[in-house]
């Protein structure tokens, strides 16, 4: 098998937990996608290089996958700064992938010390110093973890050579443009602004008393499911809201409200409109959203 | 001095470890091991609403996730029952939760099986085959975590335990959902795991069943026999288990002897060289893993193994594996008690307590996860995480060696010793949080 007309991608790991790579690795069609690809080193599946050679500076690199938070100073591989490493292999990149929420941002990890950890090319929504050398080659796949189909569709434009559109942190608007709340199976709860008020029930909205922060967390993890089959608020669990540049934020499971107003609203929608339409909504009485969908014979 | 110290970078394994391996008359006499990188999730913890772990902790590993989710919850949950909140879970949100649990840890152990053991094992006696193990690995590990996203919503990193029970409200539809990627998981593993069926499988006691496996399994077990594995990698011979669980209810193993367990006796300390800190009980390390829970629960296979080969590599291997078909038999008898009727959280969800301390135990895949919380004013002032991989890598103090490397010293190679080291399913990520 010929490798040399294919890209070469590289996955590299920082500051990070592995989550990005266990959810790729759940990717159906993982081995239909990584074919277009020569995976010159991963952090799991068997690759032509070593993490010697990586460190050494050898291995040549088409696309350059970032998983987990960055460090200027401190982090070593072997005695070296994982920091040159990855620099070291942007600069040959013709493609920089950052996938997850700490690659992204920073994430969860530059909570640990947030004056030295960052994302790669932003610190939260910030641009770092780094941003304006590589920023022409980069996507964002914040996430924790990234849904692994985001990732099979950037890897996929690029064999194809196709031009991905991108939002102004880099993310593809395909996949960005959409908040958690599309498509979520509670919606028209959310529409009469009928909260849930508990959890461990498939009805109601948790949007208002229980934390979800779907409906101003941009993300596809309602349309393109997760595992292909569920999400996370359709399994009653409010979205925390990972894909964005300020997670995490505090008290993932309730709403913080202001007068019984949700604080934040709606994405894109201003706080005096949602006011009179929650006033609207909430005169209706539905029958049918007060009972139980289903009830099973005991 | 004849000694000489070889460093050596180990990957694939979860992340990275340095070891330095000290050689003494061409024979492997100590070993230290280094991670490198400490990430402060008990740190990050601090200051943050109590139920925050929740979210919070599963990011300390993207394989065992979930384990780290159901141990804060059950810190949480010990914490209000000694504040006097006392929460009796129902029977549906037990049963869900010890569904999910155990398609994680299956997850692993085949990703461990295919992507680890296999390739290094063929490598290290020069018997590479040409197939594609993580095609099996990931075939059979994003079946079984459909079924597991069923009720937690996704994997990794749900967070859908909460105190009281779980998020989710499933429907008869679900349930076959479920039931069908477990019966899809369990004609792989028969077919392709162990060539024959399930059944028939855990029916076999003693060793002397071995020549019945096929599949892969079976390629595994006999390229270690040829290759004495069951000679090899023997540590001290102590095993522990905290989590109360389907393998093992909790106990320590000395031998083959069975006491139980207090966890007042545990004890994290600091080494020098690396960021992970060690764990001892009582002052002497434990095994803990597949292999400690097969001899506390004295699983009669894992005893015949162990009375012939000891806690040798072919032993810790065997029980890792074992679990598998233990717990695919067990997920599917889950799905089918499952009562639907039931509530799924006891809790309402303005239900707070502000002071508490909690203890939470899981037996997560490479052995018993500790969380204890403590919170004050609602939020958390102090949380302390023990993972497996701490008791299974600890170095070695002056008292006696860590599991590992007592398990690597006396190899004559330091090829033997890495596999050796796999064996124990090493994960930084866990090990240093």
């Amino acid at each position: 098998m010929t490798c040399q007309n294919k890209p070469k991608l590289l996955w590299l790991q920082s500051i990070t937990c592995n989550g990005n790579t266990h959810s790729f690795l759940n990717h159906p069609e993982l081995f239909f996608i990584l074919s277009h690809f020569e995976v010159v080193h991963h952090p799991v599946l068997d690759s032509s290089y070593s993490m010697e050679d990586v460190i050494g500076g050898i291995v040549p690199c088409d696309v350059l996958i970032i998983e987990g938070s960055f460090q200027e100073e401190g982090f070593l591989k072997s005695g070296v700064e994982v920091s040159s490493i990855i620099k070291h292999y942007a600069n040959k990149a013709k493609h920089i992938i950052s996938v997850g929420t700490c690659a992204t941002f920073g994430g969860i990890f530059k909570q640990k010390n947030p004056e030295a950890i960052s994302g790669f090319c932003f610190n939260g929504e910030e641009k770092t110093e780094r941003y304006s050398t590589h920023a022409s080659k980069l996507i964002s796949l914040p996430g924790c973890p990234m849904h692994p189909r985001w990732l099979s569709y950037v890897l996929l434009m690029i064999s194809g050579k196709k031009d991905i559109p991108i939002d102004n942190l880099h993310r593809p608007v395909e996949l960005y443009g959409y908040t958690v709340h599309t498509g979520c199976t509670r919606n028209e709860y959310f529409e009469w602004k009928i909260d849930t008020k508990t959890f461990g029930l498939k009805e109601g909205c948790l949007f208002y008393e229980t934390g979800c922060r779907g409906p101003y967390t941009r993300g596809s993890c309602n349309k393109i499911l997760w595992n292909d089959i569920n999400s996370k608020t359709r399994a009653g669990t409010p979205c925390f809201g990972c894909t964005e540049p300020n997670y995490p934020q505090e008290s993932f499971f309730r709403t913080k409200t202001n007068m019984g107003i949700p604080d934040k609203v709606p994405l894109g929608v201003s706080k005096r409109a949602y006011l009179t339409l929650t006033g609207v909504a909430k005169s209706f009485t539905i029958q049918r959203f007060t009972e139980r969908l289903m009830e099973y014979d005991k | 001095m004849t000694n000489v110290t070889v460093k050596k970078l180990i990957e694939k394994i979860e992340g990275e470890a340095e070891l330095d391996f000290t050689f003494n008359q061409g024979e492997i006499e100590d070993v230290k091991i280094n991670f490198g990188f400490y990430r402060g999730i008990e740190e990050i913890l601090r200051g943050h609403d109590a139920w925050d772990a929740l979210v919070i902790t599963p990011r300390v590993c993207g394989i065992c996730n979930h384990a780290h989710l159901l141990a804060a919850v059950r810190a949480i949950e010990n914490g209000y029952e000694n504040a006097g909140l006392k929460i009796n879970l129902t029977s549906k949100a037990k049963a869900i939760r010890e569904f999910t649990l155990s398609c994680e840890l299956i997850q692993n152990h085949i990703k461990w099986l295919y992507m680890t053991i296999l390739p290094q094992l063929e490598k290290f006696v020069g018997a590479v085959s040409e197939e594609n193990y993580a095609i099996k690995a990931t075939y059979l590990a994003s079946t079984i975590t459909k079924a597991l996203a069923v009720f937690s919503g996704q994997w990794p990193h749900a967070s859908y335990a909460i105190p009281g029970g779980v998020t989710c409200d499933p429907t008869h539809l679900d349930v076959m959902q479920a039931q069908s990627l477990v019966d899809e998981s369990i004609k792989f593993f028969e077919e392709v795991v162990i060539g024959l069926s399930i059944d028939d499988y855990l029916a076999m006691e003693s060793v002397s069943c071995f020549s019945q496996i096929h599949g892969d399994f079976g390629k595994l077990l006999r390229l270690m026999l040829v290759n004495d594995m069951g000679d090899k990698g023997y540590s001290h011979d102590r095993f522990i288990v905290f989590g109360d669980s389907i393998l093992a209810k909790p106990g320590r193993s000395i031998i083959t002897n069975v006491t139980n367990v207090d966890i007042s006796c545990v004890q994290e300390n600091e080494q020098k060289g690396t960021v992970s800190k060690a764990v001892t009980y009582r002052d002497k390390f434990y095994e803990v893993g597949p292999l400690a829970r097969g001899m506390v629960a004295k699983t009669p296979i894992v005893r015949s193994l162990h009375k012939r080969f000891k806690d040798s590599v072919l032993s810790r291997v065997f029980a890792r594996i074992h679990e598998v078909a233990l717990l695919l038999d067990y997920s599917k008898g889950l799905l089918n008690k499952l009562q639907l009727d039931e509530p799924s959280c006891v809790l309402n969800a303005d239900v707070r307590l502000n002071d508490f301390d909690g203890v939470g135990t899981v037996e997560a895949a490479r052995g018993s996860l500790i969380h204890k919380t403590t919170v004050r004013d609602g939020v958390i002032t102090n949380y302390d995480i023990i993972t497996p991989t701490q008791w299974n890598l600890g170095n070695s103090t002056k008292a006696e060696q860590g599991i590992a490397i007592e398990a690597m010293t006396g190899s004559l190679s330091i090829e033997e010793a890495t596999f050796i080291f796999r064996t124990f399913d090493v994960c930084s990520v866990c090990t240093t949080q």
